[in-house]
């Protein structure tokens, strides 16, 4: 009877979810998110941050090919970088080239996009065609524009011996300012129909009654251009500059296969150093102390790209 | 569903170690090269291996990397215990190779008296470091000077200049006479290619580039070397953008009239001319001019040697040892050699009559003057060493330097450069 008396007391317990017992549903799905997330996160660990930290802890040792093993020479591979006035003058190159490169791209990309963005006859056709250099493999490209360079055979001396402008062919690609040119050229090709792309979807979210009624106001088109235009592309625009200078840092292919980081050093940037003393010259600790800095120049751009997107998210 | 995935992957993963095990376990000797990825040597390479298999019965499989890949693969396959073999290996960057653990000293598995029986004693030096055998001669020459025939004709040029003047007459002529050529192939482009053309000048002008381990790349002599070559871009005598490749072709196609090769020249020319096989008689082999007349020619020592590797493989009758015997046996090395256009390592090879009656590859081995050494074989550093010299020659051709400026500032990098690798 007492045993009875107290079964009757007890209240039921409530059968609980897995999911309510671990935190509610705002956990699991926390934890779902976070299980979505583990394939992701093992990739960029493998691909990307365990070979980052490698070569920042081998930036640390002298370690050619010749060698048996590494040998720990603390911050003298950085000594000798900052002392090597070749590798200073890759920061200066790539300073170069990644300014000419990212201010003619989008310089030209808000151009076309100007253009492709007004109602004519074969607009679209304009704008497939348009994309061709983007789809065209980099070097692929180089080699187009290496003919075009060429001093025997390339279409600008041809050119420029019909019209009397020159005496005798002039190798472009061994001159330093040539062969830069030629590279900014070709970097540039490839990537105004990204900025175009980029641009013209700025510019189809634009206000058309906003442009009618400035007109109606007897605003001119540079006047468009620079009060309502721009200003209205101006999330566009940091996001190509950022998005430029990243992609521009990083470049290598075209250059490789346009000059190979020549004449002499006219065109080594800093990813044409890395691979010279890499894959040339066997010396791993140099290349990983190069490429350490290398990513050291990446990083702020690219920082400041990421929080520009969580701000958008938020 | 998650077993059908364990069984499929574990399925996967065991048919791959089969195959793996399988692949390695049928191969008797493995072969690490670059002739068979090359596109013109590819079917003279299986065509021995098939051979050797055929007399022996033992198989081999070939591990073909690029030309330039060759040292840095056989590093990290030395590190990783995947070592090869048999490796042919470029015989300048022997020096590099036989720092390698593990490379055989072939006196000990043929015998030091059977291999200078079989080889004649320059040829065998090929493969000697430090009085250590690491390799056997495969096919050897030089690096010398080659002229066009036909260029010459046009130029109305009649024999091949003697002298570094009279060789600087014949390159006006050509300009002048022969319409948009580059009177002298001279690598302008590539490190590699400039550094072989400014020693060549640099010994012909009485200097070095090392000497006792330390870099005389600003003596007087080599800084004369730098001033002519830069001289000959300076007045159109040579050209920018010109690289091995290059020249090669503007040689064929009959647009220079001179540049420096390996025997393989003649090959290059008649593939280039399209004119067929009888364009080979238009080219020349020539001694380098000398500063003055009655002076001693120079050529650099060219050819590919046989290494093998391996504790296994240091008896004369394992399979790599074998291999390697099959690779220089008269009729497999005589054909390649001739089809190749180079001269055979083994004494038994260069007298066939298909060598000896060859009159280019006689009057080649005539012309070489005195073959010496590639200055930067030895160091360990040589492809540090060799991207320093080409930046600094490729500053002086192009004018961007003074002679003077680029030898002193090529002197002072070589030093850090060298001093960085001990």
């Amino acid at each position: 009877m007492a045993a009875d008396a107290a079964t009757v007391a007890t209240p039921p317990v409530p059968r609980r979810s897995s999911h309510a017992r671990r935190g509610g549903l705002k956990a699991a799905e926390r934890r779902f998110g976070m299980l979505l997330l583990v394939p992701a996160l093992v990739a960029f660990c493998g691909v990307i941050l365990l070979p980052f930290a490698k070569a920042l802890g081998l930036s640390l040792f002298k370690y050619t090919i010749d060698m048996d093993g590494p040998e720990f020479i603390g911050l003298g591979n950085f000594a000798r970088v900052l002392g090597d006035a070749a590798v200073r003058g890759s920061f200066v190159t790539t300073l170069v080239f990644v300014g000419l490169t990212t201010a003619c791209s989008i310089f030209l990309g808000l151009v076309w996009a100007l253009i492709m963005n007004q109602p004519f006859r074969g607009q679209s056709a304009l704008r497939g065609v348009s994309l061709l250099p983007w789809i065209m493999p980099a070097t692929v490209a180089a080699f187009l524009w290496g003919w075009i360079f060429n001093a025997r055979f390339g279409l600008i001396n041809a050119a420029s011996l019909q019209l009397g402008l020159i005496d005798f062919p002039v190798a472009w690609l061994s001159t330093p300012y040539g062969a830069m040119a030629a590279v900014v050229i070709t970097k540039t090709w490839l990537s105004i129909p990204l900025f175009m792309a980029f641009f013209l979807a700025g510019l189809q979210s634009m206000d058309q009654e906003q442009i009618d009624a400035a007109r109606a106001d007897g605003a001119q088109n540079w006047d468009v251009l620079k009060d309502h235009v721009i200003p209205h592309l101006r999330p566009v625009l940091l996001v190509t500059v950022v998005l430029g200078v990243i992609g521009n840092l990083q470049h290598f292919d075209t250059i490789w296969a346009l000059t190979a980081g020549g004449p002499v050093r006219a065109t080594t940037v800093l990813s044409v150093q890395v691979y010279r003393l890499a894959f040339e010259q066997w010396d791993i600790g140099m290349a990983a102390t190069v490429g350490v800095l290398w990513v050291a120049t990446i990083m702020p751009p690219a920082y400041f790209y990421l929080r520009h997107l969580m701000k958008g998210v938020e | 569903m998650l077993k059908t995935v364990k069984k499929v992957a574990l399925l996967g993963m065991t048919s791959m170690l089969v195959m793996q095990a399988s692949t390695s376990a049928a191969a008797d000797v493995d072969f690490m090269n670059w002739s068979s990825t090359e596109e013109v040597n590819k079917p003279r390479i299986k065509a021995m291996e098939e051979s050797f298999t055929k007399a022996t019965g033992l198989t081999v499989n070939s591990i073909g990397y690029a030309w330039g890949e060759m040292v840095k693969n056989a590093f990290l396959r030395g590190r990783t215990n995947t070592l090869p073999d048999v490796m042919q290996v470029q015989a300048r960057l022997l020096p590099t190779i036989a720092g390698i653990n593990g490379i055989v000293d072939l006196n000990q598995v043929y015998g030091q008296k059977n291999l200078e029986a079989m080889f004649p004693p320059a040829m065998l030096a090929f493969g000697n470091v430090d009085g250590k055998q690491v390799a056997l001669p495969w096919i050897g020459g030089t690096i010398g000077m080659v002229a066009n025939k036909a260029v010459l004709a046009k130029a109305g040029i009649d024999s091949p200049p003697a002298t570094v003047a009279d060789f600087r007459n014949a390159l006006i002529k050509i300009r002048d006479k022969v319409p948009n050529s580059v009177p002298y192939g001279m690598a302008t482009k590539n490190n590699n290619s400039i550094v072989l053309d400014y020693m060549i000048w640099v010994w012909t002008f009485g200097g070095d580039i090392v000497t006792n381990g330390k870099p005389v790349v600003d003596s007087k002599e080599a800084t004369a070397a730098l001033k002519f070559m830069a001289d000959l871009v300076k007045d159109r005598l040579a050209a920018p953008e010109i690289d091995r490749p290059d020249a090669r072709r503007l040689f064929g196609q009959e647009a220079s009239g001179f540049y420096f090769d390996p025997p393989i020249a003649r090959t290059f020319a008649v593939d280039f001319s399209g004119k067929g096989p009888s364009y080979g008689a238009n080219v020349l082999p020539m001694f380098t001019p000398t500063l003055a007349a009655g002076g001693t020619p120079t050529s650099i020592q060219w050819g590919h040697v046989i290494s093998i590797f391996g504790a296994k493989n240091a008896k004369p009758d394992s399979p790599a040892a074998k291999f390697a015997m099959h690779l220089l046996s008269k009729d497999t090395l005589v054909d390649y050699a001739s089809f190749s256009g180079v001269l055979p390592s083994t004494t038994a090879g260069q007298a066939d009559p298909k060598i000896a009656n060859d009159s280019y590859l006689a009057t080649w081995a005539k012309h070489a003057g005195t073959p010496r050494r590639n200055t930067l074989a030895s160091l360990s550093n040589g492809a540090a060493v060799a991207n320093v010299i080409g930046e600094e020659v490729q500053a002086a051709v192009l004018g961007q330097k003074t002679a003077e400026v680029a030898a002193r500032d090529m002197q002072a990098r070589m030093v850090k450069a060298m001093a960085a690798a001990n």
